[in-house]
């Protein structure tokens, strides 16, 4: 049971890394090792994460003082490879340590703890399948026998299972024997269109939940069915020029964000950091103009602009993959249809209500108020992505979750709103034309 | 809050000197499920008549006739919960871990926890009913047995109260009877929660094992709850310190493991899973005075079965002493995070690891003491 829920604990914070997950900050489990495996075409990495104090007491290697010097990332590096052997029917695997670095983590039901980590790149011999090995790695248990290491697969191309947390086993001290038995790990075969398939479905789960990126261009979109005359939102456009201006936007923020997609995965440095930072001010300067317009006529070019740094924080996903060659291509491809698919669908959803209702007197304060808490929200997110987390960000973590229920809340005033036009217009032709009329006029401010 | 009262702990005397002659039984059935059906096979009246065979049964039976009374007074929903099949997979399902992290804690167990009627549900007269109970099958020693699976369920309103929240507290524990409580067949009584697990398996009203057990605390050190003072679990760490301290600095070395422990070997879930080559200083190397402080450090789990049952369990481990290792990682005083002791013998399987702070600060132990042929009265499957 113990080693369920730490198995379970492990599969967590990998899932914490991509989501918000509340842990308790009470509990009662004993930090374990993580190796996360990603499987590429002809080799297979792993990150792995080893709790700091279990490390010192297994390796012998003094890890005391603050941070890792450069002798002690050669230590830690000797002391994995020597506890880290891949083999397979066709021989012995080549492992090789990197990256060695310090953070400070916490897996679900554990107290927060100092954990080393390190990437491993496991490559078979030549012409050798890297989809089924036996894992050979007791770093850690060797010594503290009481200690679990769980395998766990992150990504694998091929079977279009990415962003995974699939548990492949747990390696620990067979208490009967005394032994380490070996981890075997056999991988189901998957073929490029499962691999590409994978990337589609990634895109589109990626901006499902990526409540940013949403709420960017839906902003972005709010006055589009308005004309700016004088500063001011005033007035409706012609349907045929608001549907043309949605278009030119969404185009717009299409190419831009395809752009650094690309660039970003074909190996263009990311500042991860500040890019997020930008696609909240991105977001904050959408709201603002949707209260008052600030560049009139320009939005395909501020979509396309703020496509970019979009763009750049989609390709920080496709680099963890670390793809390289046909499954990068399909990736790129794959990955941004599936972003594009679902951009249209946020769009599709929520457009239709918004030109109707942009002709009746509510619009104005419902844009001014969606704006309003937009503003908020990105703002929230701005102020933790510079380093503060605060309660209004992780509330704007949330909205993604309101989001059917907005779109929904929307198509019913739509429809509201047209059945009672046509009543209207059924029962007293004269008053609705006036009704009507005015509202055209109205929703400026 | 603090539902739990003291009344009981008279009443656990009085059965552990009827209950006296049950530990004559035990030993005579070998404390073997099959053939403590022997045992009582003589005894399935109830009367208490002068024959040893029939008072066991007798002093076994007020466990059948309190578990009932327990019953009578919980309603139809309070007694689902309670009545549960008696599987492995049931007597198996227990933890160190607070409930909360089980049932809501991510992997396979997720959304279950323990089961059994949670404690919180408990009224005044609940409560009462089933202190009896725990009362009758614990042991009657000071800080041990019954007084203290009070002092744990005080321990966890002190972590409530320090930090912990909800998810600690008296009414997060559960009781559970696996099979129906009887004279005759197999049940099992259940009760646990954080850092406590006991497991009491009667074949035929004889108890036919008391493992596994956990015992587990935080706070480790002494602390005033409600005016009890909780210091549950000190006299085992005493007792390690006492028995590492009266050796050699050969029997030392022979005693010390060459591997680390951040926590128990055998904990939950780890069943029949005993190392089959034993590590340590054997029991024949010690003096008369080192074996009796190692039956001391072992009396302080097996007291805290009910006090008849334990003298017969003690008396099976202390012929076995010449056989049994004594093995330790980590300090001697058996108080800083990594100490870790075990004692492997024939039957006999108790373990102690120090290990970190959750709630609180500073290292605070976990134990299992285990049977290698009674756990779970000895289902393994």
């Amino acid at each position: 049971m113990r080693r369920r829920i730490l198995a379970g604990a492990a599969i967590a914070l990998i899932g914490a890394a991509t989501f918000v997950v509340a842990a308790p900050a009470e509990a009662h489990v004993v930090p374990s090792t993580t190796i996360e495996l990603d499987v590429h075409e002809s080799y297979v990495t792993a990150t792995l994460t080893l709790p700091e104090t279990d490390l010192a007491t297994a390796s012998g290697i003094d890890l005391t003082s603050a941070g890792l010097s450069d002798s002690d990332e050669a230590a830690i590096t000797e002391y994995l490879e020597e506890h880290f052997a891949v083999t397979s029917d066709a021989g012995d695997w080549t492992v090789s340590i990197a990256d060695i670095g310090s953070t400070e983590t916490e897996q679900w039901g554990s107290t927060p703890f100092e954990a080393v980590t390190a990437e491993a790149t496991i490559t078979p011999p030549t012409g050798v399948s890297p989809r089924a090995f036996t894992l050979d790695y007791d770093a850690i248990i060797h010594q503290v026998v009481t200690a679990d290491v769980f395998a766990i697969l992150h990504s694998d191309w091929e079977t279009g299972e990415l962003e995974s947390s699939r548990s492949l086993g747990t390696i620990t001290v067979d208490t009967v024997t005394g032994e380490i038995p070996p981890l075997t790990v056999s991988l189901d075969s998957g073929s490029a269109w499962q691999g590409f398939i994978g990337m589609v479905t990634l895109g589109v789960s990626h901006i499902a939940e990526g409540t940013d990126h949403q709420l960017f261009l839906l902003t972005l979109l709010l006055p589009a069915p308005l004309l700016a005359i004088s500063r001011r939102w005033t007035g409706v456009a012609p349907t045929r020029r608001a549907v043309r201006g949605i278009a030119a936007i969404t185009i717009a923020f299409t190419i831009g964000h395809s752009v650094t997609l690309a660039l970003g995965a074909l190996g263009l440095p990311v500042p991860q950091a500040p890019v997020e930072a930008l696609i909240a001010v991105s977001i904050i300067i959408a709201a603002a103009h949707a209260i008052r317009p600030i560049f009139p006529g320009r939005e395909p070019l501020i979509a396309g602009l703020f496509g970019l740094v979009h763009g750049m924080a989609f390709s920080t996903t496709l680099s963890s993959l670390s793809l390289s060659g046909v499954q990068l291509g399909l990736s790129l491809l794959g990955f941004n249809l599936g972003i594009e698919i679902m951009q249209l669908a946020v769009v599709a959803l929520v457009l239709p209500p918004l030109l109707v209702l942009a002709r009746t007197r509510v619009y104005r304060p419902l844009r001014i108020t969606a704006a309003a808490v937009t503003t908020v929200a990105a703002v929230g997110w701005l102020i933790d992505r510079v380093g503060l987390a605060n309660p209004v960000g992780a509330w704007a973590d949330s909205l993604g979750e309101m989001s059917p229920f907005i779109a929904a809340g929307l198509w019913v005033a739509a429809v509201v709103t047209l059945f009672r036009r046509r009543h209207h217009a059924a029962a007293a032709p004269l008053a609705s034309m006036a009704t009507r009329n005015e509202a055209a006029v109205s929703p400026g401010s | 809050m603090n539902r739990i009262q003291f009344n009981s702990r008279a009443r656990a005397s009085a059965f552990s000197v009827i209950g006296s002659a049950a530990a004559v039984a035990l030993v005579l059935a070998g404390c073997s499920p099959s053939e403590d059906s022997i045992a009582s096979s003589s005894s399935e009246s109830s009367t208490v008549t002068p024959d040893s065979t029939a008072t066991a049964a007798s002093a076994d039976a007020d466990v059948v006739t309190l578990a009932a009374a327990f019953m009578a007074t919980l309603d139809s929903e309070q007694l689902e919960a309670l009545s549960q099949d008696y599987t492995f997979a049931n007597a198996s399902n227990w933890s160190n871990f607070p409930n909360d992290l089980l049932a809501n804690g991510p992997g396979a167990n997720s959304g279950s926890g323990r089961i059994g009627l949670q404690t919180d549900s408990l009224t005044d007269e609940q409560w009462t009913a089933l202190e009896n109970l725990l009362a009758a099958v614990t042991g009657s020693s000071e800080n041990e047995g019954f007084d203290e699976i009070i002092q744990h369920l005080e321990a966890d309103n002190y972590l409530a109260d320090n930090g912990g929240g909800d998810a600690y507290g008296e009414g997060q524990f559960f009781i559970a009877f696996l099979g129906e409580p009887s004279d005759t067949g197999t049940w099992e009584l259940q009760f646990g929660g954080h850092h406590l697990a006991l497991s009491n398996t009667y074949t035929d009203g004889v108890l036919a094992g008391a493992t596994p057990s956990f015992r587990g605390i935080e706070p480790f050190t002494t602390v005033e709850v409600d005016g009890d003072t909780v210091v549950a679990e000190q006299q085992e760490q005493e007792a390690f310190a006492a028995l590492l301290a009266s050796l050699s600095a050969d029997q030392l070395s022979a005693a010390t493991l060459s591997s680390s422990f951040n926590d128990l070997l055998l904990g939950p879930g780890e069943d029949w899973a005993f190392p089959e080559t034993s590590e340590g200083l054997k029991g024949s190397d010690l003096t008369d005075e080192q074996k009796d402080l190692l039956l001391a450090a072992i009396n302080t789990y097996v007291d805290d079965v009910d006090d008849a049952s334990a003298a017969a369990i003690l008396a099976e481990y202390e012929s076995e002493l010449d056989d049994t290792y004594i093995a330790f990682s980590g300090t001697t005083n058996m108080t800083e995070i990594g100490d870790y002791i075990r004692i492997d013998g024939p039957s006999v399987w108790i373990e102690f690891s120090q290990q970190g702070g959750i709630v609180l600060d500073g290292a605070h132990p976990h134990a299992v003491w285990r049977d290698k042929t009674n756990d779970y009265g000895g289902l393994t499957s």
